[in-house]
């Protein structure tokens, strides 16, 4: 299990992942859950795969032959990578000076608007 | 051509009326104002019997079918017995009893429906056909024009609604029409028929929602930056992600973000491969 720097895309990747551990997602899917473009997230599943933290398997013929189109690669939170996953979140937001959207509530008087 | 359009309307406009005996009748009034249309009334009530509970692709009755055929099948100015055998030709589909269509309509357009089936429409000779518009209400086809008008007609409606049919079999139809039956319509001096059969087989030939070559040959050549290994791995991932987007400019988009973003993907994979070696 290696360690990687954690980018504000990659802990973005990795709460859409860990939203629910359980399921597979493809690449277009993450991009979209994460909030990222699509296209940019490929690097980001590389080297979360090369860690150890994310775990990816073509799609299962069965699902994408009954649906007429070419197989996914799917992408899940590996089995020991959602601990460090949620640690290395959990590191990275307390060393930040803001939060990131959505994860701190908002003030109440909506405070930034002028 | 026009009047046909009119009263023969392409279903998958959903603002259209679906096609209707009224309407059938209108067309068949027009070309043969004093003709008895009592027979095709009859047709159409046998035609909505057996087809009862039958539906097309569509989710439309598939009697709007039946009726659509013989609205074309009575602008191209064929008479009331083939506008019949138009109204009845895919009865033979049905559990209508054997012998019933000639014990109510006549041994004629029986015969006549039973060619229409059996008929290669390719094999048909084309010299004796003279199948234009304006021809005039006392001559009666040949038995080759009715079938001829019934199959082209047939084929007509067919694409007008292949929008509902399968992609394969689509692709198939659409290419059949487009080589064959087009070219045979024009010969057969029906100009506006095949026209709009080139036409609409040409368009689902080339469908706008599929991913350009262009972008899949891109994405193609940027897994060229990517170790040796890991090409091919890359190359079905995208192609299945670009399978995905609905639209040609967001097709367009992920491919520009991969193509920016492969250098760093390359970089990632370079290095993890260095590291594992090392190890």
């Amino acid at each position: 299990m290696g360690s990687l720097r954690m980018t504000l895309q990659t802990q973005l990747v990795l709460r859409a992942l860990l939203e629910d551990p359980a399921k597979e997602r493809y690449g277009l899917e993450l991009c979209e859950l994460a909030g990222l473009p699509s296209g940019t997230i490929y690097p980001i599943l590389a080297r979360l795969e090369h860690v150890g933290w994310v775990e990816s398997t073509w799609e299962d013929p069965a699902l994408h032959e009954g649906a007429g189109r070419p197989r996914r690669r799917f992408y899940r939170i590996a089995e020991d990578g959602a601990e460090h996953a949620r640690d290395a979140l959990a590191r990275a937001y307390r060393g930040r000076k803001q939060p990131l959207p959505g994860w701190a509530a908002r003030p109440i008087n909506g405070g930034g608007v002028s | 051509m026009r009047a046909r359009r009119r009263l023969a309307p392409r279903p998958n406009k959903r603002r259209c009326a679906l096609p209707s005996l009224e309407g059938l009748l209108a067309v068949v009034r027009m070309h043969h104002p004093h003709a008895d249309t009592s027979l095709i009334q009859h047709a159409h009530d046998e035609a909505a019997v057996w087809h009862a509970g039958q539906t097309r692709r569509s989710g439309d009755p598939f009697l709007t079918h039946c009726l659509a055929v013989a609205a074309i099948v009575a602008d191209l100015g064929m008479p009331p017995p083939v506008i019949c055998a138009a109204v009845l030709h895919d009865i033979d589909d049905t559990p209508c009893p054997a012998g019933r269509v000639t014990e109510h309509f006549g041994q004629e357009i029986a015969d006549l429906i039973a060619a229409v089936r059996a008929a290669r429409i390719g094999a048909i000779p084309l010299t004796a056909l003279h199948l234009h518009t304006a021809r005039p209400p006392t001559l009666q086809p040949t038995r080759e024009e009715a079938v001829l008008a019934i199959r082209l007609a047939d084929r007509l409606h067919n694409m007008r609604t292949i929008a509902f049919v399968a992609p394969a079999r689509r692709y198939l139809v659409a290419r059949e029409t487009r080589d064959v039956i087009a070219p045979l319509a024009r010969a057969a001096g029906l100009a506006d028929v095949s026209r709009e059969l080139h036409d609409l087989s040409s368009a689902a030939l080339q469908p706008a929602s599929t991913p350009s070559a262009v972008t899949t040959r891109m994405l193609a050549m940027l897994t060229l930056l990517l170790p040796t290994r890991q090409r091919a791995r890359w190359r079905e991932e995208w192609h299945a992600e670009l399978a995905a987007l609905p639209t040609r400019r967001t097709r367009t988009r992920f491919t520009l973000r991969v193509l920016l973003s492969t250098p760093r993907l390359s970089w990632t994979l370079r290095r993890a491969a260095f590291r594992e070696r090392r190890w």
